[in-house]
Order: C-alpha cells, then structure tokens, then sequence
C-alpha cells in the first residue's frame, strides 16, 4: 500500500501543500495508532504510518527518530504549527482525516494493512 | 559511486508526474485566431508552437512550422483552425512522467500539452527543459536526505590511529518542561550517528533510548547533562541529573507506572513506558538514584547488534 | 453484538466487571486521550486504549461505555482494578496492538462511525 492509497480510504488531506509527487508513492509497511509518545517508540519496523490525535511537536520527533513514512492525525485534529515546521524540516508526510481513530484502523485494516511489530511485553527481570 | 547515481535518478523519474514538472501558465491560441497574430504570439512568449483550445477542450495545436509553411505560400487569410493539426498526441497531469519523457523521445516532439484525465481541458504545457529542471530540483531537494546516507565521517574510526578512540558528544537537557524543545538531543545523536555511517537500527535504538532519557530530565529534574560515547563497536549513554531522584527504582522500571500528573497524560506522555523502552533498547543498562541528589543512568548499545527483533535481555542494576 | 461474544471471539482476557459482560456494544473508540473520549465517546462504546491509570474507570462509568479493553497486555494499576470492580465497569485485556485489536473489532461488525 503507498501512501495516496491510504489517503483514499481515510479520505484524508495532506496538511502542507507539497508537491505530491515527494510523497505519493511511498510505500506503507505497517500500521500503528497511539496516543502515546512513548507506547510508539516501542514499536518497531521504519515504515510504518502513524495514526494519532496527538498534535504536539514531539508526536514528529517520535516519527523522525523510528523513521516513520507518514503521520495521519484523526478527528478532524490539525498539528500545531511547530509541529508542522519540524515535519518539513524532516520531510516526514503529515495528513488529516475526518475520520475517528477507531474507524481508521478498521478501514486499513480492513485493507490490509499489518501492524507494525512490537517488541513483546515481559515483564521486567 | 556512478551506478548508484543511475539508480536513484531512476528512481525518481518514476517518483515524478506530469503535474509536478510542467507549466502552468500555458499561452493558448483558439481556432478562430488570425494566422497573421500567430507571429507575436509565439515571438512575444518565446514558444515554438502553442495549443489551440476551444472553450477550454483541446482541439490542435499549432506550431512555428506551420506558420512557416503558411509563410511560404504567400500568408493566405486563413485562421488557425485551417492550419493547426487536429491529431494532437497530449499527456494527462497525473500520468508518470518516463511515459511523457518516452513520448517526446518516440515522436520527437519539443512540447506536449498537457490535459486533465477525462476532461481534455488544457492545464499546461510540458518542454524537454521542464523535464530535465523537475529532475534536477528533485535531486537537489533529495541531496539533503542522500547526505545522510552517504556519511562523510564513516571512516572516521579507521583513519585514527590510536589503540583506542572515541567520539563524545554532550547535550544539554533544560528541565520546566518546555515540550516544544524536548527531543533535541535525540535528534541531533541521530543525525550524527547516522553521520559516522552506524547502521540504522543501532542508531534508531541510540536515539530512542536517548529522547526518553531526555523526556524524563525535562519533565521530572531541573535539567541535566547526556553525554553519548561512540567508540567502534558500542555506544555509551551518559544520562545525570542532581534531583529530586527516583524513590522506588523496581516500580519506575514497571512499565505502565508513571508519577506524571494529567497535564503531562495529555501531552502524550506518563505512559510509564520511558524507562522500559530504554532497557529494550539497551544491551547493559545501570541507574543508580538517590533522593534528594541526583540520577545516574548509564546505557550501553554494540554497533552492528544482530537483534532483528528486539529482545528484552539487557542487564539491570539498580 | 453483546460484550461476551466480543470477548470470545478475540480472546479477551477480563480481568474485572465480569457481572456486566452482557452487556451490548454498540460502537468502538479508540484513544488513549481521556479529554477526548470525555468529549467524544458515546453511550455503549467499547473503549480501546493503553491508558491504565484508574481515571480510565471513571471516564468509562461517566460516559456509560461498554467496557475498556486494554491493548499490549498492558496490566492495570491496583487502584484501576480496583475502581473498576467497585463500579463494576468491565476491564479487558489484549496482547495485540490497538491496531490490530480495532482491525479485528471492526471485521465483527463493531462500527467507529457516528450515528
């Protein structure tokens, strides 16, 4: 799945006028939805688009640091705009849907779209 | 590296459209326009041939050699529409641009109109110099992310001849919680791992173990000091902070146990996850804290580690 | 489709409000935003989140959801389990990341749309 591709199902819109051609093509690896910064950086697998309603500035940091291919943020939900800034100093793709977090996941799911790995929870020795 | 310079411009032929390389401000002319007007026109915009549109539709297109071969028999009063050929061989906006570049190169042509899918309705113009400049800027924006990938400093250990040699690079971690700055640090390790050719997933566990050492000086302590030591084959993470110190160092490496009050909640944060991300990112990882004084955590990641999958097998000491 | 069907069909662990599992679902949210699903949950939801400190319980029993169902075998703190049972609020728990867990939910029929 590329990156247009998932636009389509959440019928989602870039958040910065780019050209597109700098990010349409981007192939998707896997999925993962969280509203916690540090529930991402237990993910693994670069790749992966993030669907989020956390708009702050480090929601990029944690895309920037696990090579993330895009950021989708739901409900309606826009990035602040210093967050925007550091999107575009990374080039990391950032979109908005309309759509709730709960029924993006499904639709890409749905798709079939994986999700991203994650490191299996065990507990602390 | 002249193979790998093929591949990539490859690459972004394909990466390109139409749509992200032509002219947009497209001079038409209609079929009812005088051939004599033709002139100024195409020496005014300095073209050599324009497209010949009918209420927004393509319908032709005309070119400096027409106007020549009209020119040569004696400029009859006669209008576009009686000169212009109506077979026009256009491009749609979202059509790759190798499949226009095929098409110049198979019909010889300087320009191709370009329309939009479905409509016929003339959105540009695309010229073998609009091309070559789309490439061109491509690159030029895509050299900032190729830097990275080949690393100016990926010898660095190699050219110094010493029995032992390290990298130490500090940042400086502000506590008050200021969000908007934390993960500074992180991203500036990155970058220069990233610099000295490490491979990217010992890098990408430097900087995640990083940002969430630097995450905790910023919202629990009045600030502190990362001191990240890169020798050849490991680096080393050098986290201190003088207070307030963790109480209960078995709880704070729970995950899911966070102290973090509901402002720091909504900001994403206080998953509880922090210091259990750093231990599945490290292969030794020591924290020492005392109330009232200060923290001391240390971490160790091997260069080149074989972990595919992350394992939670770092060593503990608390 | 009722909440004990849900929780066979995915394998759910329950680990408190096992008297309320007849309870219907209606719809999913997922968020790990407690403002938000203040704000924007409704009535009969299965809540999907990692979120385990124990206002997750009174947000739940506020809105009148379904249930929570905790991703990433996340494990709840005491005081959670506890308030959860107190209020009778059925607590769930998955080992599958939240988008996997909504993916599978959502192939049942469980909606995230709004009505």
């Amino acid at each position: 799945m590329k990156l247009k591709d998932v636009c389509k199902i959440l019928e989602a819109e870039p958040v910065r006028k780019v050209d597109s051609s700098r990010w349409r093509s981007r192939e998707v690896a896997s999925c993962q939805a969280s509203d916690l910064i540090s529930d991402m950086l237990s993910f693994r697998g670069p790749g992966s688009l993030l669907l989020t309603g956390l708009t702050n500035i480090q929601v990029i940091r944690a895309a920037e640091l696990l090579d993330f291919v895009g950021i989708c943020f739901v409900r309606g939900k826009r990035p602040e705009p210093e967050a925007v800034k550091l999107a575009e100093e990374k080039d990391i793709p950032l979109f908005a849907t309309p759509l709730l977090m709960y029924e993006s996941c499904g639709r890409l799911y749905a798709a079939k779209l994986p999700a991203g790995t994650r490191k299996e929870a065990s507990p602390i020795a | 590296m002249p193979e790998l310079e093929i591949t990539k411009i490859q690459e972004l032929v394909y990466e390109l459209w139409v749509g992200d390389v032509m002219h947009n401000d497209v001079v038409t002319v209609t079929p009812s326009t005088p051939l004599s007007n033709l002139r100024e026109i195409l020496r005014d915009n300095r073209i050599s041939g324009t497209p010949v549109v009918e209420n927004g539709r393509l319908v032709g297109i005309i070119s400096m050699e027409d106007f020549i071969k009209w020119l040569c028999e004696g400029s009859p009063g006669c209008a576009v529409a009686d000169r212009m050929s109506r077979n026009v061989i256009a491009v749609c906006a979202d059509e790759p641009l190798i499949q226009a570049i095929n098409k110049l190169e198979r019909l010889g042509f300087g320009r191709l109109p370009v329309i939009k899918r479905g409509t016929k309705e003339v959105v540009g113009i695309l010229t073998k110099g609009d091309s070559i400049a789309g490439l061109l800027k491509k690159l030029d924006i895509d050299y900032r992310q190729a830097e990275t990938r080949h690393p100016r400093s990926s010898h660095i250990f190699e050219d110094i001849v010493a029995d032992r040699s390290s990298l130490i690079f500090e940042y400086d971690v502000a506590g008050g919680g200021d969000v908007e700055r934390g993960g500074a640090s992180a991203s500036g390790l990155k970058t220069s791992l990233m610099r000295l050719g490490i491979d990217p997933q010992t890098v990408r566990r430097a900087a995640i173990a990083t940002y969430e050492a630097e995450m905790n000086l910023m919202f629990f302590t009045n600030g502190g000091l990362i001191t990240a030591i890169i020798e050849s084959d490991s680096i080393r993470l050098e986290v201190t902070d003088d207070g307030p110190g963790i109480e209960n160092v078995d709880q704070a490496m729970r995950p899911g146990f966070s102290t973090a009050p509901d402002w720091v909640r909504e900001l994403g944060f206080g998953a509880g996850m922090g210091l259990y991300n750093i231990k599945t990112c490290a292969d030794r990882m020591r924290l020492d804290s005392t109330v009232g004084v200060g923290t001391r955590l240390e971490v160790e990641i091997l260069v080149g580690g074989k972990r595919e999958v992350i394992r939670d097998n770092a060593t503990v000491t608390a | 489709m009722k909440l004990s069907e849900i929780m066979q069909r995915l394998q759910l662990e329950v680990i408190a409000g096992s008297g309320s599992l007849l309870r219907e679902v209606n719809g999913g949210y997922a968020s790990d935003l407690l403002s938000d699903v203040i704000a924007n949950a409704q009535e009969r939801d299965l809540w999907v989140t990692l979120q385990t400190h124990q206002n997750i319980i009174a947000v739940a029993s506020m809105k009148e959801l379904a249930g929570i169902v905790l991703v990433n075998a996340r494990e709840p703190e005491v005081d959670t389990l506890e308030k959860a049972k107190e209020e009778n609020v059925p607590l769930l728990v998955s080992p599958l990341p939240a988008f996997e867990l909504i993916g599978r939910l959502y192939k049942l029929g469980i909606s995230g749309m709004r009505t």
